[in-house]
């Protein structure tokens, strides 16, 4: 059953695809000739039809880019990025367009241990970890029936010490991709698209202003009180926002 | 000859009615008072002036009063740029005989043969004074005759607008200041002040209090208030030397002047100022309050990194320019900006500060890339119309064509998504991407996805299944008859499948048997189908040693397969032959 409904949803995709790639050679064809309003209402009738990809966010935020719609063209590279985070062109561009943003934060340094941690736990998506942990799991099983099928006892240790490491891997690999993904689902991007806003102390519009953002700039969102949402800079500030000046960028 | 005797003529023609014309214009006959009011004890001056020489001159009778001197005559005849101004008055010096009302009636005169009269005016002599205009000490005429007065533009100005304070100090035409010497300087307090240098005494006429009266501006000062309410302009005090012509005359006729110093002082003067309104106040405004200008400019919008360029933010026109901060600049982090040089050219006049202030920026861009100057609101207050006005500058986008190549691969940084990306000197902005390579939207994740539990802990099962394959597998193995029997039946099983499916259907059975069982010898003995016969089969499993009960039970079936296409065969026997067939196959099976 289940699988039924994976074939029909991939059958679907196809499908869509196959009707939403000639709008997207006609989107490409209008940016172009330099229409590139044109080319961003073509490629939001793609999203719209629910299809998306790195190379569409990338192309939409070029576009924004060359109409100087600073929030807007950094807000559609930084989704590329989460679907495809280590293409190089995508973070050219993104670099050029951080720099017509007003704002420049720093980043909090962090202490070697943190960092180590954060390294080894964020060198692969926690999808990625998951595959491995599987495939160790085969290996686990694997060995250990050689193990136990083996019949000279130099096979046999050699076997049993192998499997109970693979065990051993493939449950260190569960554990990284569980922190992997509630790092993944901490972390809850926004990009400001107020051209200037003021943070609040709290969650209200009477209380002090802290600091003043401008459009472009990418906060973390930590929590969400009605139209407040609570964001914390790279810098480590934080502060109050009404939500309607910030669009989160993991709304897929 | 004859035409310059006619040119002769038109001009003293022209002359002669040029001259009519001003005469006739201007002849006037007026009578002047020194006073329309006096005490008994006082005395009236009577002057009766014409500008033009007459005869005749017949005086009124002043009645109720006599005549102390008089009638004294005084001729002036000036030209001044060849017009002619030419005066005769006949003087009398009066005192009143009683109190009352009296009339001083019409003088009479005739010039150029017409009589012209002066007006009557009435005089009212009351009760004597104890002092006497004409016996007064020289501080009281210098009293009555010299004011300082502070002339305010604006006694309501909103808050920094501006305000002038004249001040001026009138004197009247019978005495002379000699000298002036300012005692105190106001200090104004909670106002911004600016003196303008007053570089010359101009000896202007005015009127002060409906008397002729020459004045002198002193002192002007512009104020822009920096408090609202009830702000009070200290008073200015001056010492000043006055020289008053006294009633006695020196041997030529002449007045004698008395000299005094006098201080006087223009009074406090209060100043309500209003607050701006807060109704419709922008947020970004600073305080600027006048009509002015805005503008932001770039020298160039388009150069190479590491060049530089000057962004100007600036303001202009008529207000309390000095008086608040221009508007900060924004602009992108990633540019190099130098702190702004402030430059005014203001100046300051009656009416206010006016002309431009501005500040100069230097911007140096590092990278090549666009970057916009945001439009920067900048807000004031209009005293005239009340309103405020917010004007936006323009937005400006500045292109760096090229970067250095000294500062190229900088790199990318790749590890932290949130650091900010560094482009490479040497890179493009990219081209978009053009395979669409599109999936539906709404990713489900692998990790603790139900296929991911069964994936992972799935082979986990495959060690207690293999664990007892292989004890199951170690049973068969010692078993060494049973596995014997079961070979053998596995064999039956393969050759005689064929027959067992046709059981009850006699000729296709024994025909399907008989098959079976060649096809068992062919395989087990080896031999050809072409010497295939009852007797060669004996003799060929005689030699393999197998015991004759077995070899004869074979030949039996083989029999009965050849009857059974000749006879009637029960399903009972063709069970019988079956069940024998397996168990003859599988006796000679193991014995072979």
């Amino acid at each position: 059953m289940k699988n039924s409904i994976v074939i029909f949803l991939l059958l679907f995709g196809f499908i869509g695809s196959a009707k939403d790639t000639p709008v997207f050679e006609q989107a490409t064809a209008a940016y172009n000739e330099g229409a590139y309003e044109k080319a961003i209402d073509l490629y939001s009738t793609i999203l719209e039809d629910g299809q998306h990809s790195a190379a569409l966010y990338y192309n939409l935020g070029n576009s924004y880019y060359k109409l100087n719609d600073i929030p807007n063209s950094i807000y559609f590279y930084e989704k590329a990025l989460l679907l495809a985070p280590n293409d190089a062109e995508i973070r050219n561009n993104l670099g050029y367009a951080q720099q017509m943003t007003l704002d420049a934060i720093g980043t909090l340094p962090e202490t070697g241990l943190s960092r180590f941690y954060k390294d080894i736990t964020n060198a692969l998506h926690f999808d990625q970890w998951a595959y491995l942990a599987v495939a160790v799991m085969f290996l686990f099983v694997l060995l250990y029936i050689l193990f136990y099928y083996f019949r000279y006892s130099s096979r046999k240790r050699w076997a049993f010490i192998g499997s109970l490491t693979c065990l051993f891997v493939s449950l260190v690999t569960v554990a990284f991709a569980y922190i992997a993904q509630n790092d993944f689902n901490a972390d809850r991007p926004a990009i400001i698209f107020a051209d200037e806003i003021e943070i609040q102390a709290e969650p209200n519009a009477t209380s002090d202003a802290v600091f003043v953002l401008h459009a472009g700039t990418k906060v973390n969102v930590l929590e969400e009180l009605n139209d407040w949402k609570r964001i914390r800079l790279t810098d480590g500030k934080t502060g109050w926002v009404a939500s309607e000046h910030l669009r989160v960028l993991k709304d897929f | 000859m004859d035409f310059k005797k006619f040119v002769v003529v038109i001009s003293v023609f022209l002359f002669a009615f040029t001259v009519k014309a001003q005469d006739d214009a201007a002849v006037t006959f007026e009578m002047k008072l020194s006073k329309n009011k006096l005490g008994l004890n006082e005395r009236l001056r009577v002057d009766f002036t014409m500008n033009k020489d007459g005869d005749n001159f017949i005086p009124p009778d002043f009645s109720g009063f006599r005549v102390l001197m008089g009638p004294s005559q005084s001729i002036s005849s000036s030209w001044i740029n060849g017009v002619r101004s030419y005066s005769k008055t006949y003087s009398y010096t009066l005192a009143p005989t009683a109190k009352g009302k009296f009339r001083i009636n019409q003088a009479t005169i005739v010039i150029d043969g017409e009589v012209y009269k002066s007006l009557a005016e009435d005089i009212e002599v009351n009760t004597a004074v104890d002092k006497p205009s004409d016996e007064m000490s020289a501080d009281d005429v210098a009293d009555e005759n010299l004011h300082l007065v502070a002339e305010v533009s604006k006694s309501d100005p909103y808050l920094n607008e501006a305000i002038t304070v004249v001040y001026k100090l009138y004197v009247s035409p019978s005495i002379s200041v000699s000298n002036y010497q300012p005692l105190d300087n106001p200090t104004y307090n909670n106002f911004w002040s600016q003196d303008i240098k007053v570089t010359a005494l101009n000896a202007q006429n005015g009127t002060f209090q409906g008397k002729p009266y020459r004045y002198v501006i002193l002192k002007r000062v512009v104020l822009y208030p920096q408090k609202s309410g009830k702000l009070e302009i200290e008073p200015l005090s001056l010492d000043v030397t006055v020289d008053v012509p006294t009633s006695k005359r020196d041997f030529f006729g002449g007045r004698v002047y008395a000299q005094t110093n006098k201080t006087v002082s223009a009074g406090n003067r209060i100043i309500e100022v209003k607050a701006l309104p807060l109704k419709n106040q922008p947020a970004d405004f600073n305080g600027a309050v006048g009509d002015f200008q805005f503008s932001v400019t770039t020298s160039k919008t388009s150069l190479n990194a590491t060049e530089s360029l000057q962004a100007k933010v600036e303001v202009s026109g008529k207000g309390n320019l000095k008086l608040f901060k221009l508007p900060e600049l924004e602009l992108p982090s990633s540019l190099e900006v130098y702190e702004p040089e402030f430059t005014e050219g203001v100046r300051t006049t009656l009416g206010g500060m006016e002309g431009v202030v501005s500040n100069s920026y230097t911007v140096v861009p590092a990278f090549r890339g666009k970057y916009p100057l945001p439009s920067i609101p900048f807000s004031f207050f209009n005293p005239k119309t009340e309103t405020y006005t917010t004007l936006n500058s323009e937005e400006i986008v500045i292109n760096v064509l090229q970067g250095p190549n000294s500062i190229a691969n900088t790199g990318v940084a790749a590890d932290n998504t949130n650091k900010r990306n560094v482009i490479a000197a040497n890179t493009q902005f990219n081209f978009i991407k053009l395979d669409a390579n599109l999936s539906p939207i709404g990713s489900s994740y692998f990790f603790r996805s139900n296929p991911f539990y069964l994936l992972l802990f799935g082979p986990l099962l495959f060690i207690p299944i293999a664990i007892l394959f292989r004890k199951k597998r170690d049973e068969i193995a010692s078993d060494v008859v049973g596995n014997k029997v079961k070979k053998a039946n596995r064999l039956a099983r393969r050759y005689l499948s064929k027959a067992k499916k046709e059981l009850g259907n006699k000729e296709s059975f024994y025909v399907a048997l008989e098959k079976a069982l060649h096809n068992y010898l062919k395989a087990k003995l080896k031999i050809e189908t072409s010497e295939f016969s009852k007797d060669k089969i004996s003799e060929l499993l005689l030699q393999k040693k197998v015991d004759a009960e077995t070899i004869n039970g074979f030949v039996e079936l083989l029999k009965n397969c050849e009857a059974a296409r000749y006879s009637p065969f029960s399903n009972v026997q063709m069970q019988q032959d079956y069940e024998k067939a397996s168990e003859v196959i599988s006796l000679i099976d193991k014995q072979v």
